[in-house]
């Protein structure tokens, strides 16, 4: 870690990563940074008519402030609905449905979160997110490393292995696919019920071999 | 609760023009810090210049619009709109001014490896915003008896009291201050939350002006 007393970076430096196929970018500020009292990233929609934050709740305890750093946004929070231009700051308590759709190209939304009343540990997802990143951004390689590295950092949580079971699937090892998947599917059954209706596992679906 | 505003609906104008948007406490925001501040003209300050030694803060300042110089331990950092400044060391002096109108910064905080509480300083500054001068003397007092010979607290009574008229209080906290911390006498001459107390001799002799324009003809 670079224990320098400050960094500076513009929000155009940041890296550009494909969160989906609809033109979501995740700009990870957080990692970037070095920040490690909570958690922060940004997320551009370019073309302006797409999601800029996916439909979540938050069930883990954290709790989210939204910011509108450029562009405009049409936001539901809960039951409500509501346009969003740049300098609009929504707050989301944990559980509280909560997304976004940019209704401007280059629609920028900062997201700043921290778990109520425990000390911020850096979001596990947002190292799954980097393997994701970095495969659509056509870095397999990096892709691959960064999950041998989320693999090894935790080695007990079968989201890890569901994840690379989603990555093998994606780049046609399906072989490596079915054996990940059932070590995810070993740690938590759960794991069984995500794969029945995930589009990742379609190639590899009609495997005998496929858990079901 | 969640909810949504916009920052300029937030915003309440504060000490030297500065509009100050209590985000935090506005949300009731419990898991980091979270603030913002507007200049209405260039050359204000928009973040006074401080270190986080004593809440141990991860600070990241986010320029939202217009245009800012931050000065961090001494080196001058030019942030156009979009630029993070991200202070990780808590002894690292930082201040930002304003260089275009209605330059905007959103700050978050936060101490690594802790459950985040919220800052004092926050705590006696939303009450001159909301103009409940009772209020900040005794969130004031109460952080002094913890800190005694604190200089920015003993700085924030004298203004609290200065505001409530207690003339007399405000002044020995003045002083005290100063004492502890000369650079506290700058900010006095500059604060128009001394102005019931600018022309007693007193003031003069705490802050070293050589008194004011009447009598200098």
């Amino acid at each position: 870690m670079n224990e320098k007393a400050y960094e500076v970076v513009h929000l155009d430096e940041l890296d550009r990563f494909p969160v989906d196929d609809e033109g979501l970018l995740w700009r990870p500020v957080r990692r970037r940074l070095g920040i490690t009292a909570f958690g922060t990233n940004a997320y551009t929609a370019e073309k302006g008519d797409e999601r800029v934050v996916e439909e979540h709740y938050e069930k883990d305890g954290h709790e989210e402030l939204y910011f509108v750093a450029s562009g405009s946004a049409r936001f539901v929070l809960g039951d409500e609905e509501f346009d969003a231009p740049a300098g609009t700051l929504v707050h989301a308590e944990p559980g509280t449905r909560r997304g976004a759709v940019a209704t401007e190209p280059g629609t920028t939304v900062l997201a700043i979160g921290a778990k109520l009343g425990v000390p911020h540990e850096a979001s596990a997802w947002e190292e799954t997110f980097l393997v994701f990143g970095l495969y659509r951004s056509g870095k397999e390689r990096e892709a691959r490393e960064q999950l041998e590295t989320v693999l090894a950092r935790y080695p007990n949580e079968w989201q890890g292995y569901y994840n690379a079971a989603c990555f093998e699937a994606l780049t046609g090892n399906d072989d490596g696919a079915v054996a990940q998947l059932r070590r995810a599917i070993e740690l938590d059954p759960q794991a069984k019920e995500w794969a029945a209706k995930d589009e990742d596992f379609d190639t590899i679906r009609d495997r005998p071999d496929f858990p079901k | 609760m969640s909810g949504a505003a916009h920052i300029s609906d937030l915003a309440v104008t504060t000490g030297g023009g500065r509009a100050w948007a209590m985000v935090r406490t506005h949300f009731d925001i419990k898991s980091f810090g979270v603030n913002a501040y507007v200049a209405a003209e260039p050359g204000m300050e928009l973040v006074g210049n401080h270190d986080e030694v004593d809440t141990k803060h991860e600070e990241l300042f986010f320029v939202s619009s217009g245009r800012a110089t931050f000065t961090v331990n001494g080196d001058e950092i030019d942030a156009a709109a979009g630029t993070f400044v991200f202070v990780r060391d808590p002894t690292a002096m930082r201040k930002a001014v304003a260089e275009e109108p209605g330059t905007t910064v959103v700050v978050a905080g936060g101490k690594a490896g802790e459950a985040f509480t919220p800052s004092a300083w926050e705590r006696g500054s939303r009450y001159f915003v909301t103009q409940e001068y009772d209020k900040a003397v005794e969130v004031y007092e109460e952080l002094l008896a913890k800190s005694p010979g604190d200089a920015g607290i003993l700085y924030n009574l004298a203004c609290a009291k200065s505001l409530l008229g207690r003339k007399d209080e405000a002044l020995a906290h003045l002083r005290q201050s100063i004492e502890a911390d000369p650079q506290f006498k700058k900010s006095a001459v500059e604060d128009s939350d001394f102005d019931a107390i600018r022309d007693d001799p007193e003031f003069s002799a705490i802050t070293g002006q050589t008194s004011s324009a009447r009598t200098s003809s």
